[in-house]
């Protein structure tokens, strides 16, 4: 008995689920590598706080999609595969889209849509039909954590840089900028002055195209690192 | 006049692809020749024209508080559209691959793999969104669709274009194909910019 | 059961449990909604006074109905200037009277009082860039002298048009600003892009968003031309 347990117990966060977590922050991210979910989100990556919501969304939604897919698995007739899998994904955004409302209707005002276009991310959809179809609940909800984090750190990765450099703030903190409002302040004498003086807001960081230049280049550092993921075409 | 206007807004000022990055993942996946892109581009414009009326009639007739079922019952049904939404586009993707399979075996074949992709294609669904955001009517809807539809055909036929070109270049290794789409797609959305504030009437010469 | 029958037991099966679900969680928060709403819009309404009253930007929901229950009286204005009795300003949805032929919409009208003073704040609402943008304008006693204005936006470009909204320094201009030129007539107050040029009735533009800086000159002029009948047949404006 004690044994079972003890077995049971390594099997909750063995290694292969610490892979299943770890896998999709590096060397297999949605965005980067696997190439999923770009649609969504790109466009609320101005600002910090959006995207941390969106990125909770995702995880929430891709994790417990995750989940009840794969205990439903051997009960899902295989012609009507994709659009049970569509209402179940659809139904969790709902949830969120209604949770967030009652929790900050002002942020459910910038987000409506885009709350929305998660039913359509890819990683969804992708990792219910690569993962979820074919794995027990607990590794699959471990599967979808693990992607919506991998997709999340992307997302807040560019939008802190999208941020600070387009509107000197992070997260609507103050960072750096040409009023005394600013931790930094870019014109005021003494060494802050001379040390930034030279910077202004940069406003083709706040333009949703921006987005694409941070994310070719993120590609661009971890594929020269991790030469493996090298497009070899 | 004011149709025109909207369809020049949506295929070019507003593009799907450029503006809102919506619809990326297929765009980036298929965007490695033009003839697939091609393909997938036709295949998206129809999706986008049938769906948006669809489901304009299901969100004013059948959700909306004011009209039809929602008034008969006198219930707000909003928060069901996403699901409502997602199964007419699952079932006209599904049901326009069945006719064109029974009446047109050719074009199925150069299509037909393509069209269980647009189910997931996130312009399909952000189109019904932004139509319901927008509050269009029914004959603005088709026209957003449609607009829309094409402006999505130009931009992945643009970016398979340059793909192809770009193959001959010497690009860095670790930029090679996936970031260089990025850096593309970031470029592409800056020249669209430059369409903003066009005018449709003034072009035309009837204001 | 054949297959078929199975599926189609399935697939109905699912989405009846996945409505009710939807159902019932909507049922359960739609007070929260509701009253999210209002609130979301008082603090539109409110933050038109943020020049004057500084601290009214950080109140918290609570405080904000407060206020609007001891201070503010709202108002429901008709096309021919008259108080629409029963109706609460609340209850107009701009985008929606914005649809109706001109003679039978109606605007909305908050008054602020706190001790001998009074502000009138008016609701506009027209076209930025890309999609909607409306805004709360706030006059003094005398129905011309601004006192402050708060702008929203649909789907304007951060960090260009979106400023109306975010950008302190230009919403600020608008305090002090007058909505009838030293003769007398209706001005409004004009956007001048390049800078403005009469101090009385004009504020500067926001470089790189022309358009936007437009809409709101357009939606200033016609939106708060309608309110004129209303303050003459008052006696505001004399």
């Amino acid at each position: 008995m004690a044994e079972t347990a003890v077995k049971n117990q390594e099997a909750w966060l063995g290694k292969k689920e610490r892979k299943l977590l770890t896998d999709p922050l590096n060397d297999n991210n949605p965005i980067t590598v696997q190439v999923l979910g770009i649609c969504s989100a790109l466009a609320v990556t101005t600002m910090v706080v959006p995207s941390v919501v969106i990125s909770i969304a995702v995880v929430f939604v891709c994790a417990f999609a995750n989940l009840i897919i794969s205990l439903l698995r051997n009960s899902i007739p295989k012609q009507v595969r994709m659009i049970v899998q569509l209402v179940v994904i659809a139904t969790l955004v709902t949830v969120v889209e209604l949770t967030l409302k009652a929790m900050s209707f002002d942020l459910y005002k910038q987000l409506t849509v885009y709350i929305g276009l998660i039913i359509t991310n890819c990683i969804i959809m992708g990792r219910l039909e690569a993962f979820a179809m074919a794995n027990k609940p607990w590794r699959s909800f471990l599967d979808g954590v693990g992607n919506g984090l991998g997709y999340g750190a992307i997302l807040i990765i560019v939008a802190v840089i999208k941020e600070f450099f387009g509107k000197g703030t992070i997260a609507g903190f103050p960072i750096i900028g040409n009023t005394t409002d600013y931790m930094i302040n870019t014109t005021a004498a003494g060494w802050q002055g001379t040390m930034f003086g030279w910077y202004a807001n940069n406003n083709l960081m706040v333009l949703p195209a921006s987005a694409m230049f941070v994310i070719g280049v993120l590609i661009w550092i971890q594929r020269s690192y991790n030469t493996k993921l090298v497009d070899v075409s | 006049m004011e149709y025109v206007d909207l369809f020049i807004k949506a295929a070019f000022v507003e593009n799907m692809v450029l503006a809102y990055f919506l619809g990326m993942c297929s765009y980036l996946a298929v965007s490695k020749t033009v003839k697939t892109a091609f393909g997938l581009g036709l295949a998206v414009i129809f999706v986008l024209g049938i769906t948006m009326p669809i489901n304009w009639v299901i969100s004013e007739y059948l959700l909306s508080e004011s009209r039809g079922f929602g008034a008969l019952i006198g219930a707000d049904l909003t928060f069901l559209r996403f699901i409502l939404f997602i199964g007419v586009i699952a079932s006209m993707v599904q049901l326009v691959e069945m006719i064109i399979e029974k009446n047109s075996p050719a074009l199925y074949n150069s299509l037909g793999i393509f069209l269980p992709l647009i189910t997931v294609n996130c312009a399909i669904l952000g189109g019904s969104l932004f139509m319901v955001a927008r509050e269009y009517d029914f004959g603005q809807s088709v026209v957003f669709g449609l607009g829309s539809g094409v402006g999505w055909f130009l931009a992945i036929i643009a970016i398979a274009a340059i793909r192809e070109k770009i193959k001959y270049s010497n690009v860095p290794p670790a930029l090679r194909g996936l970031g260089m789409a990025f850096i593309l797609t970031g470029l592409m959305g800056i020249a669209f910019m430059s369409l903003m504030g066009i005018d449709a009437g003034q072009l035309m010469g009837i204001k | 059961m054949s297959d078929t029958g199975k599926t189609v037991v399935f697939v109905v099966m699912l989405t009846g449990v996945c409505a009710l679900l939807l159902s019932g969680m909507y049922s359960v928060l739609k007070p929260i909604h509701d009253f999210n709403k209002k609130v979301y819009t008082k603090k539109q309404v409110i933050s038109s006074l943020r020049t004057e009253l500084e601290n009214v930007g950080d109140l918290n929901d609570q405080q904000v109905e407060e206020l609007f229950k001891s201070k503010v009286k709202e108002l429901v204005i008709d096309a021919n200037g008259d108080v629409v009795e029963g109706l609460s300003a609340e209850a107009v949805e701009m985008d929606k009277e914005a649809k109706k032929p001109l003679e039978n919409r109606r605007y909305p009208l908050y008054v602020y009082e706190d001790g001998g003073s009074k502000r009138y704040i008016m609701g506009v609402r027209g076209k930025g860039l890309w999609d909607a943008i409306w805004g709360y304008i706030a006059v003094k006693e005398d129905g011309k002298s601004v006192v402050g204005v708060a702008f929203d936006h649909a789907a304007e470009t951060p960090g260009l048009g979106a400023e109306i909204k975010d950008n302190k320094a230009w919403y600020g201009q608008f305090a002090g600003k007058n909505l009838y030129d030293e003769a007398g007539n209706f001005t409004s107050v004009l956007v001048r892009k390049g800078g403005a040029k009469n101090d009385r009735i004009e504020v500067d533009g926001i470089s790189g968003a022309t358009i936007t800086a437009n809409g709101v000159s357009e939606m200033m002029q016609r939106g708060l031309a309608v309110y004129t009948p209303y303050f003459k047949k008052a006696n505001v404006i004399k």
